[in-house]
């Protein structure tokens, strides 16, 4: 699988692309900026792009305006943005604008190979990635009459993995579950917080993350 | 009629010296008699002196007496004030007036003592009293004209000559048909046959029955209004020329009725008409003298007084004998009673009438307290230096009934004239004195003075001067003192007012810098915020990230070579560098969130309302983002409200409220919790305080116990 890495830290960039190349990704190009970035996509698309958010020149959100434009250009290209912080707003950006494929991680999790692998992996497939930190934070955060009070404790595992962007198999996976099991928590989250059933994966990420912000 | 006392005649010279500049053509003042008109005036003099006086040497006729009094009275003046004011031709008209009358007069007495004495009639006597009969019409012209052109010798207006030359011709056909006809005799009790006997002497006498009196009575009425005319647009010194007139015709009417009422004969009425032209000359000549108010004023108090006293004598001794049947006259015990009684009531019956008066002649003086008002109001008004200075001079004018007022600023050293009461249009009076001798002021005693004392300097003085004869009551005095004590405020207000603007510009000035200066510190500390937030972003967090990338990569390593020990060493490592990591990422937030510069104020305050202790209900509405400065500084608003809500107001939860206000952004933080942050806040408030300030926010914390707290911020963007 080819990826394409951007980030203007040269050392972090390199240690990386020597995770992806030991994951079984192929590496087929590094950019220091948007621009570069650009160019390599146009010239070879990869699979997945990991891009970091802050980039020069003005070291604000380069990484998800570059992201954008790649999408223009190459709709297939899977989209893995990472930060120093991860923020609800942009998390909330990216899935807005970006329909499929597309992740949102911090730059800490690149260290964690096995789990970083299977993050790009499931951006190439076109799922979508939200990191755990923001997850906890979100669903931890302190509410007036806390409707998650309502949610038992495997539901309540089951919703921060929803927002993380997993999908129902996945989630059979992950708790050892099986996939009518998981259905019905699913289910039970969805009347509980009465949030509209029956959506598919993307808009189910980001209907809880909007109404794990708003709550 | 005579001049109060001996001060006014020197004032009036000092005056009228002063006078010269202003409205009077100093060329005519300057214009000295030459020899011949002395001579001139002279001769008048001396033949209206011998017509008097030869005329009354052959007797005293009543019908004839009041010309020999006006010839004397009219003459006499005329001759004072021609030789006073030597350009002023009214002086002139009065002696011509005069030597007419007299002429008249010489000639009727001549007739008169002839008629008396038939049996040694003098030589001539019906031609000689002819000539003091038929010029009767011309010299009623001459007289109306004169009056006319009181107090200058000018008619009032260019149109007045017409009606002048209407009265001429008049005079001129009366007088005709006088000399021709004796149609005047009888009216003037001349028993004496007309030196011509003409024809036609039933149909002139017919003829002038209709257009004698009527001729005559036109002539009155165009003097008396020409006189109206004039009067109604006097102001000023004129008015009061005008008064003295005025107040003679008023005598003269009262004595006129006085004796006709008391003694059935209009000699006294006579005996007084010389008062008019004594009064006109005394207007003209010392016109500057304002005793005219005073003399009117002591008149009308004698004069109710009198009446009053009349009446209550009359009352108490008639009209209680009356009733009790005691002829009027017969007890002495009523009339004592009586006496008694309106020696009880004088004095406060003088009180009161003289108070009438006061109103009367000098219109409402104020009472202390309204002067003072006044005085207050003017100040807190406030106003230009001259009208708050000259508006002082006047409260002091009014309130103590002064005639003059002067008010002097300086030191110790010099004082200064800065303004007078009545105003003078001109500053060419105004002197400088050394103040060492305030007594000099006093102008020989005529003018009060006081010195105005302010903080225990010398700030300046009041000279004031009453009219001759009125003295400074206590009541006066007291106000006085107390005005005085105002007027060192005022004298100080109007030199501290012009420095104290320029010490306000200056602050004005330094609070710009200064507010400025704080504005780049606020700047610059940001900066230096961001600069650290970028730093570490760029440093430190990539290279521990970096590091645990390496620490995995020789943790599989360890793992591949069998190292379990190594392993595990790397992994607790790893864990510790993560919490590491995490740490200098809520460091790097709290120096400076990125998201604010990257997204704005709202994703700030969304970022801020997660992670707060307590449950945030958030409320924004900006449609655009403001400066930089005003966005850090709203953060860091918020931020702190958050922090001291979540430790002391108990409350459940909070409440951010943005918004944009035209060119403000507010902000809000409102917690129900249980109030009273005032005390609690100390320094964060205060810090929050001076960041507001420096971008010229302002922040308000309503907290009042039990109450819960609402915060609010405002900034203008700039």
């Amino acid at each position: 699988m080819r990826v394409i890495l951007a980030d203007d830290a040269v050392l972090f960039r390199e240690g990386t692309a020597r995770i992806l190349i030991e994951a079984g990704f192929r590496v087929t190009g590094q950019a220091g900026n948007a621009a570069e970035l650009l160019d390599l996509v146009r010239r070879d698309p990869p699979a997945v792009a990991v891009i970091d958010i802050r980039m020069p020149p003005g070291h604000a959100t380069e990484g998800i305006d570059a992201a954008a434009e790649i999408r223009r250009i190459h709709p297939d290209v899977g989209l893995l943005l990472l930060s120093q912080h991860v923020d609800t707003h942009h998390a909330m950006r990216l899935m807005t604008e970006f329909e499929r494929g597309v992740g949102y991680l911090l730059k800490d999790r690149v260290s964690d190979l096995a789990g970083f692998a299977g993050d790009v992996r499931r951006v190439a497939n076109g799922d979508c990635v939200i990191d755990p930190e923001l997850v906890a934070r979100l669903v931890g955060r302190k509410r007036e009459r806390d409707p998650l009070t309502a949610l038992t404790e495997r539901e309540r595992s089951v919703l921060a993995l929803m927002a993380q962007g997993r999908s129902n198999s996945a989630l059979s996976t992950e708790l050892h579950l099986s996939a009518k099991t998981i259905e019905a928590h699913v289910r039970s989250i969805f009347t509980k917080l009465d949030l509209p059933p029956g959506v598919g994966d993307h808009r189910r990420v980001l209907a809880v993350l909007a109404f794990l912000r708003s709550s | 009629m005579t001049s109060p006392a001996g001060t006014p005649e020197a004032q009036a010279e000092t005056r009228t010296t002063e006078a010269a500049g202003d409205g009077r053509p100093p060329s005519l003042d300057a214009q000295r008699p030459g020899t011949g008109r002395y001579v001139a005036v002279s001769c008048l003099g001396l033949l209206c002196a011998l017509l008097v006086v030869g005329g009354f040497v052959l007797g005293v006729y009543l019908p004839n007496l009041h010309n020999g009094l006006i010839a004397a009275a009219f003459t006499a003046v005329g001759i004072v004030v021609v030789g006073k004011r030597w350009g002023n031709r009214e002086g002139w008209y009065f002696t011509a007036t005069g030597v007419a009358h007299a002429a008249m007069f010489f000639g009727r007495q001549y007739g008169f003592y002839s008629a008396a004495h038939r049996d040694a009639a003098l030589p001539g006597a019906t031609w000689v009293a002819w000539t003091g009969v038929w010029p009767l019409a011309l010299v009623l012209v001459l007289t109306g004209v004169t009056l006319m052109c009181f107090p200058e010798g000018r008619l009032p207006s260019p149109r007045w000559r017409v009606v002048v030359v209407v009265m001429v011709a008049d005079g001129v056909l009366l007088a005709l048909a006088s000399a021709l006809w004796p149609v005047e005799y009888a009216d003037n009790s001349l028993s004496l046959p007309h030196p011509l006997q003409l024809g036609g002497y039933q149909t002139a006498q017919r003829l002038w029955d209709v257009l004698g009196p009527a001729s005559y009575l036109l002539l009155q009425i165009a003097w008396v209004a020409c006189l109206v005319d004039r009067m109604r647009r006097a102001r000023g010194d004129e008015a009061r020329q005008f008064r003295w007139f005025a107040y003679a015709v008023a005598m003269g009417a009262v004595a006129m009725a006085a004796g006709l009422a008391v003694f059935g004969s209009p000699m006294l009425g006579v005996l007084a008409v010389p008062a008019i032209p004594l009064a006109a000359g005394l207007a003209i000549v010392k016109y500057r003298l304002y005793d005219i108010d005073l003399v009117i004023n002591k008149t009308l108090v004698v004069g109710a007084l009198a009446v009053l006293v009349t009446l209550g004598y009359i009352a108490v001794v008639v009209g209680v004998g009356r009733l009790v049947g005691v002829t009027p006259g017969a007890n002495p015990v009523l009339s004592i009673v009586a006496t008694a009684m309106v020696a009880v009531a004088f004095d406060p019956a003088r009180r009161r009438v003289q108070r009438v008066a006061d109103r009367l002649v000098y219109g409402n003086r104020p009472s202390p307290y309204e002067a003072l008002a006044r005085l207050s109001t003017q100040l807190s008004r406030g106003g230009q230096h001259d009208d708050l200075l000259t508006g002082l001079a006047s409260t002091v004018a009014d309130g103590v009934g002064a005639a003059e007022v002067t008010l002097w600023v300086g030191s110790i050293d010099e004082l200064v004239t800065v303004a007078w009461w009545p105003p003078r249009s001109d500053h060419r009076s105004a002197m400088t004195i050394a103040p060492r001798n305030l007594a000099s002021l006093e102008d020989g005693g005529r003018a009060h003075v006081r010195p105005i004392v302010h903080r225990g300097l010398l700030r300046g003085a009041v000279t004031l001067t009453k009219a001759p004869g009125e003295v400074l009551t206590a009541a006066e005095d007291s106000l006085l003192r107390d005005l005085v004590a105002q007027a060192g405020l005022v004298i100080d207000n109007v030199g501290l007012g012009a420095e104290l603007r320029q010490r306000l510009h200056q602050i004005s000035v330094q609070a710009a810098e200064l507010q400025a200066a704080a504005k780049r510190i606020v700047s610059a500390q940001d900066e230096a915020r961001r600069r650290i937030e970028r730093d570490l972003h760029d440093g430190a967090q990539q290279r521990l990230v970096t590091l645990a990338l390496s620490l995995r990569s020789a943790s599989r390593h360890a793992a591949a070579v069998g190292d379990d020990q190594l392993v595990a060493r790397i992994e607790e490592a790893t864990r510790q560098l993560s919490q590491a990591l995490a740490e200098l990422r809520e460091l790097a937030r709290g120096i400076h969130p990125a998201i604010l510069t990257q997204e704005g104020l709202d994703a700030a305050l969304s970022f801020l309302a997660e992670r707060a202790p307590l449950p945030v209900r958030l409320n924004i509405h900006l449609e655009r983002r403001p400066p930089q400065d005003v966005e850090t500084t709203a953060y860091f608003v918020v931020s702190e409200a958050l922090t001291n809500a979540a430790k002391h107001s108990g409350a459940s939860s909070v409440t951010v409220s943005a918004g944009l206000d035209g060119d403000r952004l507010w902000i809000e933080v409102t917690d129900k919790g249980q109030g009273g942050a005032d005390d609690r806040w100390g320094g964060g408030l205060q810090g929050l305080v001076d960041r507001l300030a420096a971008l010229n926010g302002h922040l308000t914390v309503h907290s009042p116990a039990g109450g819960g707290t609402k915060l609010r911020a405002e900034i203008p963007c700039e």
